[in-house]
């Protein structure tokens, strides 16, 4: 169940190759009976190792959609994602599930954990699908939390935590399988000012720091500021 | 934390749904039993070989209609025949009261021949023999009204125009019927305006082997006289008389099969319920990376946990009640004396529980299956 069993051609020059995520004329199309909504629109990019790139632009241009692409949870209409040398677009439904859990960690805008689980469980999520004892996954988990300043949080449910910290309690589920890729669709969006700190925070040192590429969808310019480069979509097309 | 632990956790997370659709399984499943052990009550026959070499000779019209004495001399003479009694239902009254016991004139000096099975001490045997106004009556009956020997007992007729007053000389028990009073048939040949009938013959074969040519040779016997007879095995009796019910077997089933269709329905519901509910949930999982078959798992294990502990709780209180108590012995006034929950009918109820579980899983997982992470993202609680 590693990535480098799968039957897919490795389309990454090699592993020195800097960039972790390229995309070729990737479109999007969604067809609402004889209405054709373009959500991408031939888009290529390249996104290097260790990059905290941050996506941003208006409502309805294409930021989610893009994410959810690259983080193999969305089907591009045409066009290529090469994600770590994998063409995910190429991948089974199954292929896909197996390669997100081993290499990238989500984080959405609310309602990342699951309510009956506490932090703890929560970030152990991912790691019921692996081979690793319980033990070692304690281990993994105790690790995740405290790298999010959570180690003394571990068995208060979400609704017993402020917004900021389940959004670290995510962050730290999305680390804890060590994945080089974090996405994250607007984390700060329902944030006040000082949770959004740390949260962006984090996720910078994550990138400076841990060595992971981070890609953050935000339509807020000051958590835009956070990353190291910024990408401006408009009607699904890059904005120069 | 593990799997197991996981999927028990969210069965439970809306403690009042979980509880409310483990008893409406444990409802149902206990209705269901109960059905199936009351239809088995009254269908099973005796099975042993004493009630298998029993004949009963009854009017081919109706068990209403009567049949002459003068038959039994007949039925005595027909080669392995090894006992004929007169056996006529009194139906009266006591205290007052219609009876939920049975009253029967027979032949006493015959009784042991013929229904050997009961239990009772011989010298109470030779008083009922000897005492022509004496009866016996089961253990079960004794207890109820609390009857003790010499006491007598009033019936009043309701069917037969004559009201008996009989001594009560013997009680037996270990017989198949346990309540049933008997007398001497005398009281009914020798009442005023007599006309010489009994209700039915019962006659004992002298082997297995004899049962079927007597049955066939005294069916013959009386084919073209005034009043023709239909013989039968004990057995065979006992199932017409459950068929005079109406179709009491398919009434009862297709209760049953309401029962569990309503079952599915509102089971299916639940599960349909719990889980759209969790849609966004469910899309997380599939995002961190389960996959589809791992989320089925988990609606199939949790669909199948609230049938089966509605089943723990439907169908082990109803074996608890039914195996263990007298309450529906007593509550039916000993009508239904056995109701027991047979190994079988366990099985059955468990079965359907089992189907439950599974069916109650299919829509949701067939929705959980079309729905891609995106939408799943979308549906927010
Ligand atoms: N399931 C869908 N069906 C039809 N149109 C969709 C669907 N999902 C997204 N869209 C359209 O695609 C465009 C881009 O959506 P999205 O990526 O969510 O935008 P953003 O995240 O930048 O706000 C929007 O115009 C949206 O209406
Ligand atoms: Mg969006």
């Amino acid at each position: 169940m590693q990535t480098n069993d799968l039957s897919v051609p490795l389309v990454a020059e090699n592993s020195s190759e800097p960039s972790i995520v390229q995309i070729k004329e990737l479109s999007k199309i969604y067809r609402q009976g004889e209405i054709n909504v373009t959500a991408l629109n031939r888009i290529s990019l390249s996104i290097a190792r260790r990059e905290f790139l941050t996506l941003m632009g208006p409502s309805g241009s294409g930021k989610s959609t893009l994410l959810h692409i690259i983080a193999g949870i969305d089907r591009p209409t045409s066009g290529h994602c090469i994600v770590q040398g994998v063409e995910v677009t190429q991948l089974s439904e199954s292929e896909l599930a197996d390669w997100r859990n081993q290499n990238v960690g989500f984080v959405f805008q609310t309602f990342n954990l699951l309510p009956v689980l506490t932090a703890f469980e929560n970030v152990e999520l991912p790691l019921l699908l692996t081979r690793l004892t319980s033990k070692q996954r304690k281990k993994q988990v105790l690790t995740a939390l405290e790298l999010v300043g959570l180690a003394d949080r571990t068995s208060h449910l979400p609704r017993q935590l402020s917004g900021g910290q389940e959004q670290r309690v995510a962050i730290a589920r999305a680390l804890v399988t060590d994945p080089q890729l974090i996405v994250a669709d607007e984390p700060t969006g329902n944030l006040d000012s000082t949770s959004a700190h740390e949260v962006l925070d984090i996720l910078r040192s994550l990138c400076n720091d841990a060595g992971k590429t981070v890609i953050m969808v935000t339509h807020d310019p000051k958590a835009a500021a956070f990353g190291s480069r910024n990408v401006h979509l408009e009607k699904g097309e890059l904005a120069p | 934390m593990s799997i197991g632990g996981f999927i028990l956790r969210n069965a439970v997370r809306n403690k009042r749904r979980a509880l409310l659709s483990i008893l409406s399984v444990a409802v149902s499943l206990f209705l269901l039993v109960t059905l199936l052990v009351g239809l088995r009550e009254l269908t099973q026959p005796p099975t042993d070989e004493a009630s298998a070499a029993r004949i009963v000779v009854r009017n081919k019209i109706s068990l209403g209609n009567l049949l002459p004495r003068r038959q039994r001399a007949t039925i005595e003479k027909i080669p392995g025949v090894a006992a004929v009694t007169p056996f006529t239902w009194f139906g009266g009254k006591f205290r007052d009261e219609e009876v939920m016991f049975g009253q029967f004139a027979i032949e006493p000096k015959l009784l042991l021949t013929i229904f050997g099975e009961a239990k009772m001490p011989p010298e109470q045997f030779e008083a009922f023999v000897n005492d022509p106004t004496a009866c016996i009556i089961g253990i079960k009956t004794a207890e109820k009204y609390g009857l003790k020997l010499g006491e007598f007992m009033k019936l009043q007729g309701t069917f037969w125009p004559i009201d008996l007053n009989l001594k009560l000389v013997g009680i037996y028990a270990d017989g198949i019927d346990d309540r049933n009073l008997f007398f001497h048939h005398r009281q009914l040949d020798e009442m005023p305006n007599n006309t010489g009938e009994v209700g039915t013959w019962w006659v004992k074969a002298a082997s297995l082997e004899d049962v079927g040519p007597v049955v066939q040779t005294i069916n013959a016997a009386f084919a073209n006289t005034t009043a023709a007879v239909r013989a039968e095995t004990e057995r065979a009796f006992q199932l017409s008389f459950i068929s005079m019910w109406g179709n009491i077997k398919m009434l009862v089933l297709s209760i049953c099969s309401v029962v569990v269709f309503t079952l599915v329905l509102v089971s299916a519901s639940t599960m349909s319920m719990a889980v759209r509910e969790r849609f966004r949930e469910l899309a997380i999982l599939k995002a961190i990376g389960f996959r589809r078959r791992e989320l089925f798992a988990f609606i199939l294990a949790e669909s199948f946990g609230l049938a089966a502990a509605g089943a723990v709780i439907g169908v082990g209180g109803a074996w608890g009640i039914f195996n263990h108590t007298d309450l529906v012995a007593s509550a039916s006034q000993n009508f239904m004396v056995l109701f027991e929950v047979t190994p079988r009918i366990m099985g059955q109820a468990c079965f359907v529980a089992t189907l439950l579980g599974i069916v109650a899983s299919i829509a949701p997982s067939l929705s959980v299956a079309r729905m891609s992470v995106v939408e799943g993202l979308k549906t927010l609680d």
